[in-house]
């Protein structure tokens, strides 16, 4: 029995901001299965999806729904047509019971009738509805008593009591316990045994081999092919998700002698809402490249944030050898020993944008004096090291010193931070995702510093969701899942074993 | 084929052509107001006549206008500060207030020989204002109590203690008006050569002072992190609070010695409601100049120029002094239009194959 | 004891305009529009109060000529806000300068100073009004008597109906909203003229049923201390109904104060409503640390994300 096509995709382009999200990208889900859509971060499956449930406009390319053609103008008409998307985010009013937030979605439901009617109309209709799915939903309770599991079940509601005959899960296991996430997924097959599409987005294997009935596979915005789950090995699986290695440098031999403990993290764990980091312990070698290598959400941020010194409730010990907590450190103090921080979210913690280039780089080496005591800023020393660092790190794109940062495009503002921080010899490099969003070039450049630095001797920490990077970089490799590094392996190291360490424990 | 507008942020404009659009938006604002005179009763024909003729070409009021300008540097200087480090210190009539206090307790009480007794009025005025404005940034920096109502409130608490002297403490036995003995002569702000007083270079002198802080000192690097990005200036090792602390400070400072400036060298004497319309006039003129010192100084002088041809309206055509106020908000009302369309583009797009 | 009952019965008439006011800023504030305005648009009430009844000697036409001048201003307010983004403090604070400036002037310039006008007669609520000591709080005019109505209506409204169940979730996440098709900037502007309306209405009360006069700036400062009720009522409608009898209380004392011949100089008490509110304010920040009654979105301007 052939079941029939609910969703299918033609072909579709999408590009943000110069960024190619998606290149001809084919798709077709079909009634009555789980349809899993895998790949790594940054394959394009959320925003392939997004213009299913109308929040984007394809580029070229079609969109069939029950195989006719269809024109999306906003959510609101994919919602008509029964579609409906759980995204990452919950779009929920937090201080809002359940029933309250239902009500908000269901504007076209006209009752003639004062408000309490409408509510407790809604309150029936949601209770009916879980009770069927199996959901323990109070709608009176509200959204913020709820734990993040019970949120998103309020996300399914909300979406199947508006009518949604395809469903579309947006990394929905990313926010779950096992155990919650079990629940869900076998609840979600139940919809599909029912009738209904439902498209899984999502980066873990497991998932897709245990409820898939289809999965298609996407990279760098194509897909790459649609099969069964059960058709392949789950090697197969993975090789076809992480690809072959696709960088030409070689990776580095076993050769390196390590130096001395530098960075000591012990039983890290995050205080406070989701147990992002549980327990994670790490010893950082002077001379090494460390590269933690996992699939992103498992605690990478957390773990980034702690050790830059960007608040992040956590518990537990960062000590840097020799010298105290880095808890403890200020960041004169930081700078003084040298700690160079990447981190992933350059505008937001790393640059400030609407200031100038010198004024940025100028916090590198400031607390040292170099550019004159507090009445007097030397401007011209600012702006003479700053441009022997434009020139050092191959900084394009500079008509001036005085331009805003914000001007700079990605890879040369990456370049630009790197400057700052490499202001000092590093003894200590912090790097997050230093290359996302940089092309071959730039990411070579970024790599080179890094590298440079492990040879003068610095410990260097490459936290990557990229494996190619971490593959190619890294020394030493941790794989980061749960919170914890939870496996370790010397160069040179076995992509297959890695990738399995990654989506084993997920 | 659907066409739609879309509102998109602009990185950055060329400088030129921002300052032809805050021009062209002045311009426009001079014109509103303008039509709002001659609604009220200013023959058209007489408007330029007035505003520009006889305020700015006449020696007399010429040195009025620079006169009334220095105070209202100093408030817009004031703010200029605070606002670098978004700290909305509203509190300004309220610390000019107690610097005017300060500075007249000297007088009152009689401290230090006639030759020392302005210089220490000078320094009591800063620092009474100075500490007017300790609360409410330690409030905001420890408990993070809104400086807004914090500031506005000292204001209030503050113009009742002066009333509160003014009709009974401090008032002066020779009359029955709410204000102080008048100063002796060597506590006044002495006029320099050619009639112009001491506040005048003093306001310019202090309008360098804080150019040197935002443009040459340390502390205008750090400021410039925490008024355009707080959140970066945190972890690249700004000491934020420090910074804030020191900006607000100063502001109170500045404030108080504006209050000195009104008492000794306007009025002569302390007075019940000296401070009004310098507040929100200091705010004003911060806005319109950006929190640019120099251009906080151009805006207090358009300000300034605004209150004397606004004296002459209200003694030739008998229109409010109120006029003024309305005026300054309509031109910052403009201002801040044109700071839209410096900061958004409205762009066309097709959507749709 | 004559005093305690002239300030008892004093108390309504004191409490009215700041609730009215605090009533109107939450409901512009529930939608996420930060309104620092009140003292103006309170003197723009105020003053065309007055100027409409020296116009119509009708009290009736001329709150409600007051509340139609007060959301007139608030639509340039509006412009500012939502059409050009400008930052929410700067609009407030311009606001309220243009409408200082705007009042005085037509007070001036319209004659409107200084003129008397009778006002609203009291009303006695028999048998209440008999009782010792608190029989005076049931002789208030009318529009008194309405507040509680005014607010039992407004309470519904955001509580109990779907506009306002939409208009809260506009005020704590207007990307969810925006999902769920709400027009945020729709929302927000109704929520802008409605308050003014209530602002107004304060201001006017001040004026045509309380002073009886028009004095340029004669809200003094009240518009602000209903900005600060907001605050610490947590954008509650009771509670801000709560505070504003308290500052009632305090203003109703000054009068008695001065005739009891009390020696405390009369300035000191005139301080204590601004006293109290920054000591309520301080004391808030220390006990609770909680800001999770400010509308989520509050001051935040709302820019849709692209969605080509």
């Amino acid at each position: 029995m052939s079941k029939q096509n609910a969703i299918q995709l033609k072909g579709v382009n999408k590009t943000f901001d110069g960024f190619r999200a998606l290149a001809y990208a084919d798709f077709t889900a079909r009634w009555g299965e789980v349809h899993a859509l895998l790949g790594e971060n940054g394959a394009g499956k959320s925003s392939l999806m997004n213009i299913v449930a109308g929040l984007y406009g394809p580029e070229g390319g079609s969109l069939f729904i029950d195989d006719n053609p269809v024109k999306l103008r906003g959510p609101k008409e994919a919602a008509k047509l029964g579609i409906g998307m759980v995204h990452q985010h919950f779009k929920l009013v937090t201080p809002f019971t359940v029933a309250e937030n239902i009500l908000l979605n269901l504007g076209h439901i006209q009752t003639s009738g004062l408000y309490r009617e409408r509510l407790r109309r809604v309150s029936d209709d949601i209770r009916a509805m879980a009770d069927r799915i199996g959901f323990d939903i109070d709608p009176d309770a509200p959204i913020h008593q709820l734990s993040i599991a019970e949120q998103q079940r309020v996300e399914i509601l909300k979406v199947l009591l508006a009518g949604a005959k395809v469903l579309i899960l947006d990394e929905p296991t990313a926010v779950l316990t096992e155990e919650e996430a079990e629940r869900l997924l076998t609840t979600v097959r139940g919809f599909a045994r029912e009738g209904a599409a439902v498209i899984l987005v999502t980066h873990k294997m497991n998932d897709v081999l245990r409820y898939a009935d289809q999965v298609t596979i996407m990279r760098g915005g194509r897909t790459i092919t649609s099969l069964r789950p059960d058709s392949v090995s789950v090697d197969e699986l993975v090789r076809l998700t992480v690809g072959e290695s696709t960088t030409n440098a070689d990776q580095p031999s076993a050769n390196r002698t390590p130096g001395e403990p530098y960075l000591r993290v012990s039983d890290l764990t995050s205080t406070g809402g989701r147990r992002a980091l549980n327990g994670l312990d790490l010893t950082l070698n002077r001379g090494e490249i460390y590269g933690i290598a996992g699939v992103g959400g498992n605690g990478q941020s957390e773990l980034a944030n702690a050790l830059m010194g960007i608040p992040e409730p956590v518990q537990g010990e960062m000590e840097i050898i020799g010298e105290g907590y880095l808890a403890d450190l200020d960041a004169d103090r930081r700078r003084v020993l040298g700690i160079a921080s990447i981190p992933a979210d350059r505008y937001g913690s790393a640059l400030a944008g609407p200031l100038s280039i010198a004024d940025n780089f100028a916090l590198g080496d400031i607390h040292s004096g170099r550019y004159g005591p507090f009445w007097y800023l030397k401007t011209r020393a600012i702006e003479a090291d700053a441009a022997e660092a434009v020139r050092q790190f191959d900084v394009q794109g500079v008509r001036s010193l005085k331009q805003k940062a914000a001007l700079l495009s990605g890879g040369n503002a990456q370049k630009l931070v790197i400057a700052r921080e490499f202001s000092r010899p590093p003894r200590l490099v912090l790097a997050h995702s230093p290359s996302r969003g940089l092309d071959v070039k730039a990411t070579e450049a970024v790599r080179e510093r890094l590298r440079a630095a492990r040879d003068d001797g610095a410990a260097v920490l490459l936290i990557s969701e990229d494996l190619d990077e971490v593959m190619a970089m890294a020394d030493r490799i941790g794989v980061m899942s749960a919170g914890r590094i939870v496996a370790e392996f010397s160069q040179p190291a076995d992509r297959q074993a890695i990738g399995q360490a990654m989506v084993n424990h997920v | 084929m659907n066409r739609r507008y879309t509102l998109e942020v602009r990185q950055q404009m060329a400088w030129p052509w921002q300052a032809l659009i805050l021009t062209v938006s002045l311009i426009l604002g001079l014109l509103i107001s303008g039509a709002i005179l001659v609604w009220a009763g200013v023959p058209a024909g007489e408007l330029l006549n007035e505003f520009v003729f006889l305020t700015l070409f006449d020696a007399q009021s010429l040195k009025a206008v620079l006169f009334q300008a220095s105070p209202l540097i100093m408030v817009g200087l004031a703010g200029c500060l605070a606002f670098r480090a978004k700290f909305w210190n509203l509190g300004l009539e309220g610390q000019m207030i107690f610097g005017a206090i300060g500075a007249t307790a000297i007088t009152m009480w009689e401290i230090g020989s006639p030759a020392m007794r302005l210089p220490l009025m000078i320094i009591a005025a800063m620092v009474c204002g100075l500490l007017w404005s300790v609360a409410p940034v330690l409030l905001r920096l420890k408990l993070q109590v809104n400086e807004i109502v914090s500031t506005l409130m000292l204001n209030y608490i503050a113009i009742n203690f002066l009333l509160h002297l003014m009709y009974g403490a401090w008032k002066d036995p020779k009359d029955a008006f709410p204000y102080s003995p008048k100063y002796e002569s060597f506590e006044l702000l002495p006029d320099l050569a050619n009639g112009l007083s001491l506040s005048i270079p003093i306001a310019i002198g202090t309008a360098l002072l804080v150019l040197w802080f935002v443009g040459i000192s340390r502390g205008g690097l750090y400021l410039r992190f925490v008024d355009k990005s707080p959140q970066v200036a945190r972890a690249v090792g700004v000491p934020v609070a420090r910074t804030i602390l020191l900006a607000v400070l100063f502001s109170g400072a500045l404030a108080g010695l504006a209050g000195l400036m009104v008492a000794a060298g306007q009025e002569g004497r302390l007075t019940h409601s000296f401070y009004v319309g310098y507040g929100f006039s200091g705010i004003l003129i911060a806005f319109l100049a950006r929190n640019n010192p120099i251009a906080a100084t151009c805006a207090a002088l358009l300000i300034a120029t605004l209150f004397v041809a606004g004296r002459s309206l209200q003694v030739f055509y008998q229109i409010p002094f109120a006029m003024v106020q309305l005026i300054q908000a309509v031109l910052v009302i403009c201002v801040a239009s044109s700071d839209f369309f410096i900061r958004h583009r409205i762009r066309r797009v097709q959507v749709g194959d | 004891m004559d005093l305690i009952t002239s300030w008892i019965g004093n108390i309504p008439e004191f409490a009215v305009p700041f609730a009215l006011a605090a009533l109107g800023l939450i409901i512009t504030e529930k939608s996420g529009v930060l309104a620092l305005g009140a003292e103006g648009l309170m003197l723009v009430g105020a003053v065309a109060g007055i100027g409409a009844y020296l116009t119509f000697e009708q009290n009736a036409v001329a709150l409600i000529m007051a509340m139609v001048a007060a959301s007139v201003v608030s639509l340039l307010f509006a412009l500012m806000v939502l059409v050009m983004r400008i930052n929410q403090v700067i609009s407030g604070l311009v606001l309220v300068f243009f409408c200082q400036g705007l009042s005085t002037l037509f007070g001036t310039l319209m004659g409107w100073t200084n003129q008397p006008v009778p006002g609203l007669g009291a009303i006695a609520l028999w048998p209440l009004s008999e009782l010792p000591y608190v029989g005076r709080l049931f002789v208030q005019n009318i529009v008194v008597y309405l507040t509680p109505l005014i607010f039992l209506m407004a309470v519904w409204a955001l509580y109990r109906s779907t506009p306002g169940l939409r208009l809260r979730a506009v005020g704590e996440n207007p990307q969810a909203s925006d999902a769920a098709g709400i027009p945020v900037l729709g929302y927000r502007l109704a929520a802008i003229v409605v308050g003014a309306a209530l602002i107004g209405l304060a201001g006017a009360f001040i004026s045509v049923l309380s002073t009886k006069l028009w004095i340029a700036n004669m809200t003094g400062g009240r518009g602000w201390i209903a900005v600060a009720l907001v605050i610490f009522a947590r954008w509650s409608p009771w509670k801000a109904l709560a505070g504003a009898i308290l500052f009632g209380c305090i203003e109703a004392l000054i009068p008695q104060l001065a005739a009891s011949g009390i020696k405390l100089s009369q300035y000191f008490v005139f301080m204590a409503p601004y006293a109290i509110t920054l000591g309520v304010m301080i004391w808030v920040a220390i006990g609770k640390r909680d800001t999770s009654s400010q509308p989520g979105a509050l001051g935040a301007p709302f820019i849709r994300e692209e969605r080509t």
